[in-house]
């Protein structure tokens, strides 16, 4: 129990609190161990922890194998891949010109020759899914389902447009007129009165028109309504407003779970 | 600890440190003493609540959708005969958002050992694996099922980011899990996850403090959990009312920032029209 409980508890203690309170501290050896020593033991652990993932790695494969679970022929590759890599690591470096160590990175060894010719390749390739994955996710994103997925889709839209030379050249009048049409399904959805929707649209059209004569219809003007400063003005304030207030929750959960593991009252951690 | 030691504790480390304070506090870096004074007060706002709540004071926990769905998951996928799929992010044990996953997987363990459903945690580091299986075990054995528990169930893939989404797609597309959870830190390879287990129906829950990844999932999976509601996913499942007081405590923290902003608002404005010479941003820059 000793060894279960109190010491892992212990630890998280003294260390969590030697690195919160470490920092207020002008005390080189504080200092040293706050910012290269504990993070460096850490290193060390994750470096010895490898072996730990790669024998499971191999042991799980293994098995798929021997005992012809479905799919085993994937787990040969992993398998070769596994081989491969640790021969090319340690027992043939195919340069003899380069030295051990740096033939990890050196151009015309096995291993970079697999890094550039073959892992880098796979990565990008799974990379380059994503770009499907947002199309699909953004179909979903944007259907108009309610007003949240509305507002969505137009601050979207907005952005999008605002942002490619495209939108430099829609003018904001367009814009004004586009939002009368939208006004006037909006008025007609609530009233459901073809009179009242067509005086709000025949008023909307007529003002922006004689607004759009007595300014000369500049481009930009008024500049709320052009979209290279709303798309501006959304990414800068509304985004900003937002991303803020769930970093400063983000923010406040990750010191309240710290605080809770320093003081012990959080221990899920060793599974109480 | 009753509340008499707690008070006479506290104000004897107040007292402690005013006495250093005042004796010219050797080693302590005064530039950052509004940081130190900040943490004081929020430690000290987390402790009372929590103190509050384990005397048994009621404290109200909204209900936060994205956690209630985990039993349903993985009810689920026991009623299917499909496992349950749960990634504990990409990253180590040095990340708390790793940390909390973790600890959200045990209480997920919990549930799959209850109702009898098979679990699958690929992981990513070496660590997160030990961690992992740790949680699993304990859970395993407290829900009376350690016959159930097998280290396999928690596995190493790889640390390479899209090798790992590549791996974990994989097991998605062929196992078909029925309830996919993904609790910790993401990078890209969020969207990739998620949008591949929407492919194959499964009920999906995510909960990550990644902020870049936040509109991936709640555009993907069925229920997020965002920033700090998945650091709240220990308290809400464990219904432990220390934990329970700590969330409390975290919402009255909330009220003391925003009360700063805006004072802060308004001394800025003093200042910048020349009101007052004191500047609240120097004042709060930590330096």
């Amino acid at each position: 129990m000793l060894w279960k409980r109190q010491i892992p508890i212990l630890i998280v203690a003294v260390i969590g609190s030697l690195t919160l309170f470490g920092w207020f501290v002008d005390e080189p050896n504080i200092k040293s161990f706050v910012d290269d020593d504990a993070t460096q033991w850490y290193d060390i652990l994750a470096s010895f922890a490898i072996f730990l993932g790669g024998f499971n790695l191999l042991k799980m494969q293994l098995q798929k194998v021997f005992r012809k679970q479905s799919g085993w022929q994937y787990s040969l590759f992993a398998i070769g891949g596994f081989i491969l890599a640790i021969i090319a690591g340690f027992f043939y470096k195919g340069n003899p010109d380069v030295a051990w160590g740096i033939h990890v990175t050196a151009k015309g060894t096995l291993f970079k020759w697999i890094f550039t010719y073959m892992f880098a390749p796979m990565q990008a390739t799974m990379f380059a899914l994503l770009a499907f994955f947002v199309a699909s996710a953004s179909y979903r994103a944007f259907r108009i389902r309610n007003f949240e997925a509305t507002l969505l889709l137009v601050a979207g839209i907005i952005i999008m447009l605002g942002r490619v030379p495209l939108g430099s050249f829609i003018s904001s009048w367009f814009i004004l007129y586009l939002l009368i049409l939208i006004g006037g399904i909006a008025v007609n959805s609530i009233f459901k009165n073809k009179q009242y929707t067509a005086i709000f649209v025949i008023a909307g059209i007529v003002l922006v028109t004689i607004g759009g004569i007595s300014m000369g219809w500049p481009i930009d003007q008024p500049g709320v309504f052009y979209l290279p400063y709303l798309q501006e003005w959304i990414y800068k304030y509304p985004n900003v407003a937002g991303a803020r207030s769930i970093m400063m929750g983000i923010g406040l959960g990750i010191f309240a779970t710290s605080i809770r593991y320093i003081l012990g009252i959080e221990k899920s951690y060793i599974g109480e | 600890m009753n509340d008499r030691d707690f008070i006479i504790g506290a104000g004897g480390i107040s007292i402690s440190f005013l006495i250093y304070w005042f004796i010219g506090h050797p080693y302590f870096i005064t530039e950052r003493i509004v940081m130190f004074a900040a943490i004081m007060l929020f430690s000290g706002t987390l402790l009372f609540f929590i103190r509050k709540a384990r005397r048994g004071e009621e404290i109200f926990l909204r209900d936060i959708p994205g956690l209630k769905a985990v039993e349903e998951a993985v009810g689920r996928s026991t009623e299917m005969g499909k496992p349950v799929l749960f990634v504990p992010g990409i990253q180590d044990m040095d990340q708390v958002e790793t940390v909390a996953g973790v600890i959200v997987l045990g209480h997920v363990s919990k549930m799959t050992a209850r109702y009898e459903t098979t679990l699958n945690v690929p992981v990513s580091r070496a660590i997160v694996m030990k961690a992992a299986q740790e949680a699993c075990k304990e859970s395993y054995l407290m829900e009376g099922r350690p016959d159930m528990f097998h280290d396999d169930m928690v596995h190493y893939l790889t640390d390479e980011q899209f090798a790992f989404a590549a791996g974990v797609n994989g097991i998605m597309v062929r196992e078909k899990p029925a309830a996919c959870l993904y609790m910790g830190k993401f990078y890209a390879e969020s969207l990739i996850l998620a949008e591949t287990g929407n492919s194959i129906g499964a009920i999906q829950i995510a909960g990550t403090a990644s902020q870049a990844q936040i509109p991936f999932f709640v555009t993907a999976c069925d229920y997020t959990l965002i920033g700090e509601e998945f650091f709240a996913a220990s308290a809400y499942l464990s219904q432990k009312p220390e934990l329970i007081g700590g969330i409390k405590g975290q919402d009255m923290i909330k009220l003391i920032v925003i009360a700063v902003l805006l004072i802060g608002v308004v001394l800025r404005f003093f200042h910048d029209s020349g009101v007052i010479d004191f500047s609240i941003i120097n004042f709060l820059t930590v330096k």
